[in-house]
């Protein structure tokens, strides 16, 4: 220790050896009398030694380095945003990772959790969510688990004060809490025995026990956080809810969405005529989580697990022939997706902090070159190594603080815009935060990085040999660093070039995908949603509610029509039907049987929407629940069903509801894009609401002014009809169209941003070179200009060589261009990888700061006065 | 020297670290380590001067001639370690800095709005 204390004064006070003597043996002498007091006092002497060493030693430096940077900012402020951003960049990956992948999943021993799957190898169908029936086993049978619970999610109508709103429900068997093991923040959860005969979110059975939930700590704070609420009730899907009890906010089971969790009593949900065997096993649909006993391996649990379900199967082979299970840490399941891509971008941007650091260095050697000759006559004249590296280092010192400020900043500023914009479907996203652990990620690479670019050019130059150096113009570093250098900023700006192009093409594909046609007019459509009370409206009375509503919301001046259908198209929210159908007389065996989008719809829907009718007729009030069962399909489904023969008139079997029934075509309406522009379109069916009358239904209605003016009187017109009916997502087409691009936006915006650090990076490189360059060669400048040649003649000189550089880089991000261009073809749509404009544009860019970032260092070398140079 | 007394003046005030260098050596000349034990003593500990900042001062009141190296050393003493004493310029300097401190705390005792703090 004292060891190093003595290289470091031989470092920073090399100059005086008696001074230098004296100091390290007081030291001593201080650390002798600090042993006699114990270890403590040695401790504290150390690092009162170190401090007056390092700081108070070279305090003049530090206030010199202070007031160099007050003076002329250019460099240190360059080198610490450069590294800041960088920094920041990286920091900020890190914490999406450290939230998403590191940090432990926030139950006790996450790692006794697994995912439960059924799995068919033999129909590639491996991940399906276990049926009802196959789940009730398992509980009762297998021995592998402390716990086992399912569950599934139900979207509801929460109603409050000011209004209502769609929240998702999830409906929890007996033991979620036990698998999770997470206590509640608030009031308690569900008692074993409490699970029986509750009422599920979306059925109209009572079910004979009071309904009771447990509120997620979003929707309590929504609510007023009051803690008060517990034990009072909500309201919900026409029902009082009975709140035992708040989670704390980082309880997202199964996301972040969940709103509420309500207890589901499986044997309850499937009885009666319809189910005579109760339970279902052939309805895959649950989620299931499992705590392992203890000691217990996933291997030794998925065997055991295998073994029940086999016999399942033997005892019922009609539902579960080949049927068994898949075991997955829950830990894995979360992270699936995002595993790999959060890597990737994170080495990505590493790769890109150590090119900025790499510039920085770069700019830094630069500087010292320039400054290569003051450095020298300094030394000539006798002043000491010792003070310059003191100098050195005390500007650095300041460099890696500004740097890690920039970059704490930038980084919180850059997660909130990351959460804001990441396609929501990143697991645990909400629960990134600037910890400790990040900032002190930050201040641990904004030190490596300016090791790397300020501290290692510096070491070589603080040293460099005097006599060379006062012989002007002679080189001070080798060919081959500089041919290094060369090539890294060739490769910064071919990598630069296969970014524009990729944001480029991203921005003209995503222009492309706003102007395709979906098939209908999404302008002027207002969209809203109602969700009665299913306690309070049956069968004629939905289709008379609805006929009054529609009416009122026609009565407003600016609204043209008004129609409702049960899912809209864009729109996320609504149910949609998936059901098996065929022609009269023709029914297929096996797996063949082709299925269609079901959708009720009122009469004047297609011509709301603005989706032509290509023949027949829409529906209209005489389409009632006595008269003939009719349907209108669209293009694609007549397309496939009838082979291009008319379809008006011929009669379909749908299988939907209460088993196969012949319906007829009256209409054929054109395809839609239902999912967004980027959706192909399906088959689809309408059926006339009026004959299956359906309770939550989304209406539209086509206006003449702006849409988004009449949400509040629409709203209010609705609220007319029954003031009890909550009617939420107010929203217009052209918006919800939007939202369905929301990946594509994010993916455009993304590499948008890579693409400018890397212009960045490869304008700080090019500069840098050049800057280098001018700085070495002032003397052949000089001697040039003398025997005549003129400033522009010498800035061109420069120009060029930048050029040269630009045009070697251009041919590499060619090459990367093709390499990746397949890759691209199955991103971009409507567009070709080889876009002329895209690659046009990109030309323009890269040229426009080239020449920015060789102007300072060509008019540098312009003003290279060659009679002071001589007379030097 | 003609402008000897305008030095003196220009030298004031002394940092606290270098008043209590300079305080050190006020009985005598001392080495190194001895000012930093006597500064120590004096404050009862609560000033502690540092070698590495102390040899810098040191050496820069050596060039402002207030402090020299001494010859006066204990016959038993390690004969490397440097002594150093106040020269002339020094003690003046010294003296004008504590009539410096005085001025201000006779100002401050005859302040009336500080005694009332004090008794308060």
């Amino acid at each position: 220790m004292i060891r190093v204390y003595g290289r470091l004064l031989g470092l920073l006070r090399g100059r005086d050896p008696h001074e230098q003597r004296a100091i390290k043996e007081d030291a001593e002498l201080l650390l002798d009398a600090a042993r006699a007091r114990g270890r403590g006092a040695v401790a504290a002497t150390w690092i009162a030694l170190m401090w007056d060493l390092l700081i108070v030693g070279t305090g003049h430096d530090l206030a010199r380095a202070v007031r160099s940077l007050v003076r002329a900012p250019g460099f240190t402020l360059t080198v610490s945003v450069l590294l800041g951003l960088g920094v920041a960049a990286t920091t900020t990956l890190f914490a999406l990772i450290d939230a998403v992948i590191l940090k432990p999943l926030p139950y006790a021993d996450p790692e006794r959790l697994v995912m439960v799957w059924e799995s068919n190898v033999a129909r590639n169908r491996v991940r399906e969510g276990p049926s009802p029936g196959n789940v009730e086993d398992w509980v009762a049978q297998s021995e592998a688990f402390e716990a086992l619970t399912g569950w599934w999610t139900a979207s509801a109508t929460l109603r409050g004060r000011d209004g209502s709103a769609p929240v998702t429900g999830v409906q929890v068997t007996n033991g979620f809490f036990e698998v999770f093991r997470r206590a509640p923040l608030l009031g308690r959860t569900f008692a074993g025995d409490e699970y029986l005969g509750r009422p599920s979110i979306a059925s109209g059975r009572t079910g004979g026990q009071e309904p009771i939930l447990v509120l997620s700590h979003r929707l309590w704070q929504t609510l007023g956080a009051d803690p008060a609420l517990v034990g009072g009730t909500v309201y919900v899907e026409g029902r009082n809810w009975r709140v035992l009890g708040v989670m704390p906010s980082d309880f997202a089971v199964p996301d972040v969405g969940a709103a509420f969790w309500t207890p589901w009593d499986i044997r309850e949900a499937y009885r009666g005529a319809r189910f005579p065997d109760g339970p279902p096993r052939d309805f895959r649909f649950l989620r299931v989580v499992g705590r392992l006993k203890p000691g217990l391996s996933r291997e030794a649990a998925t065997e055991r697990l295998e073994v029940l379900a086999a016999r399942i199967a033997a005892d019922h082979p009609r539902t579960n022939a080949e049927w068994s299970v898949r075991l997955v840490p829950l830990r894995d399941e979360l992270v699936r997706s995002s595993r790999a891509e959060l890597l990737l971008v994170f080495g990505a941007v590493f790769c890109l902090l150590l090119l900025v650091c790499a510039n920085v260095a770069s700019l830094a050697i630069a500087r010292r070159t320039a400054r290569a000759r003051e450095l020298a006559i300094r030394l000539a004249l006798g002043a000491g190594r010792a003070r310059i590296v003191r100098e050195h280092l005390a500007e650095t010192a300041l460099c890696a603080l500004l740097t890690t400020l920039v970059a704490i900043v930038l980084t919180t500023w850059s997660l909130d815009a990351a959460i804001a914009f990441a396609p929501p479907d990143i697991p645990r996203l909400h629960e990134v935060e600037v910890n400790a652990g990040v900032v002190w990620f930050a201040i641990a690479v904004a030190l490596l990085a300016t090791a790397i670019g300020v501290v290692l050019p510096g070491v070589r130059s603080s040293s460099p040999p005097i006599a060379p150096a006062l012989k002007d113009g002679a080189p001070l570093s080798g060919h081959r660093a500089s041919r290094v250098r060369r090539a890294l900023v060739v490769a910064e700006i071919g990598v630069t070039v296969v970014l524009l192009v990729g944001a480029g093409l991203l921005a003209r594909s995503f222009a492309g995908l706003q102007r395709v046609d979906p098939g209908f007019d999404v302008r002027n459509l207002l969209v809203l949603r109602i969700a009665p009370d299913v306690t309070r409206y049956r069968g004629a009375q939905v289709t008379d509610y609805y006929g009054r509503v529609l009416d009122s919301i026609r009565e407003l001046p600016g609204v043209v029509s008004a129609a409702a259908v049960t899912a809209l198209p864009m729109s996320t929210i609504g149910q949609d039907f998936y059901r098996p159908y065929w022609l009269e007389g023709a029914r297929p065996e096996g797996n063949a049987v082709p299925q269609a989008n079901v959708r009720m719809a009122t009469p004047g829907y297609f011509d709301a929407l603005g989706l032509r009718l290509v023949s027949g007729r829409e529906f209209s009030a005489q389409d009632a629940p006595g008269a003939p069962a009719v349907i209108i399909v669209n293009e694609s489904l007549a397309r496939s069903a009838w082979k291009g023969q008319d379809p008006l008139g011929r009669t379909l079997i749908l299988d939907y509801q209460n088993g196969p029934s012949p319906r007829q075509v009256v209409g054929v309406v054109r395809d839609a894009r239902y999912r967004g522009p980027r959706s192909e379109p399906a088959p689809e069916l309408f059926i006339p609401h009026a004959q299956n009358p359906y309770l939550v239904m989304n209406v539209v209605a086509r206006t003449t002014i702006d849409p988004a003016a009449l949400a509040q009187s629409a709203r209010a017109q609705a609220l007319k009809v029954d003031s009890d009916q909550p009617v939420h997502s107010v929203t217009t087409m052209e918006r919800l169209m939007d939202d369905t691009l929301q990946e594509d936006r994010f993916a455009m915006l993304f590499v948008a941003l890579f693409a400018v650090a890397g212009l960045i990076t490869a304008a700080t490189g090019i500069y840098a070179l050049l800057a280098y360059t001018v700085a070495q060669r002032r003397r052949e400048i000089a001697v040039r200009m003398a025997i005549g040649a003129s400033s522009s003649s010498v800035a061109r000189l420069i120009v060029m060589e930048s050029l040269t550089l630009a045009l070697a880089g251009a041919v590499v991000g060619a090459i990367g261009v093709a390499a990746v261009s397949r890759l691209a073809r199955s991103v971009l749509f409507g567009i070709a990888p080889q876009d002329p404009l895209t690659l046009a544009a990109t030309a323009a860019v890269l040229l426009t700061v080239v020449l920015a970032a060789s102007w300072l260092p060509a008019r540098r070398a312009a003003r290279i006065d060659p009679v002071h140079f001589m007379k030097e | 020297m003609p402008d000897r007394p305008r030095s003196v003046e220009r030298l004031l005030p002394l940092k606290p670290k270098t008043l209590h260098i300079l305080l050190a050596l006020a009985d005598g000349p001392r080495h190194g380590y001895g000012i930093m034990q006597e500064v120590a003593a004096r404050t009862d500990g609560h000033v502690r001067v540092w070698p590495a900042a102390m040899y810098g001062t040191l050496r820069e009141l050596e060039e402002l001639d207030l402090i020299a190296e001494s010859d006066k050393r204990p016959s038993d003493d390690d004969e490397r370690r440097r002594y150093f004493a106040l020269t002339p310029l020094g003690k003046r300097v010294l003296s004008a800095e504590i009539r410096r401190l005085e001025a201000i705390v006779g100002h401050a005792r005859a302040s009336r709005a500080l005694r009332r703090t004090a008794r308060a």
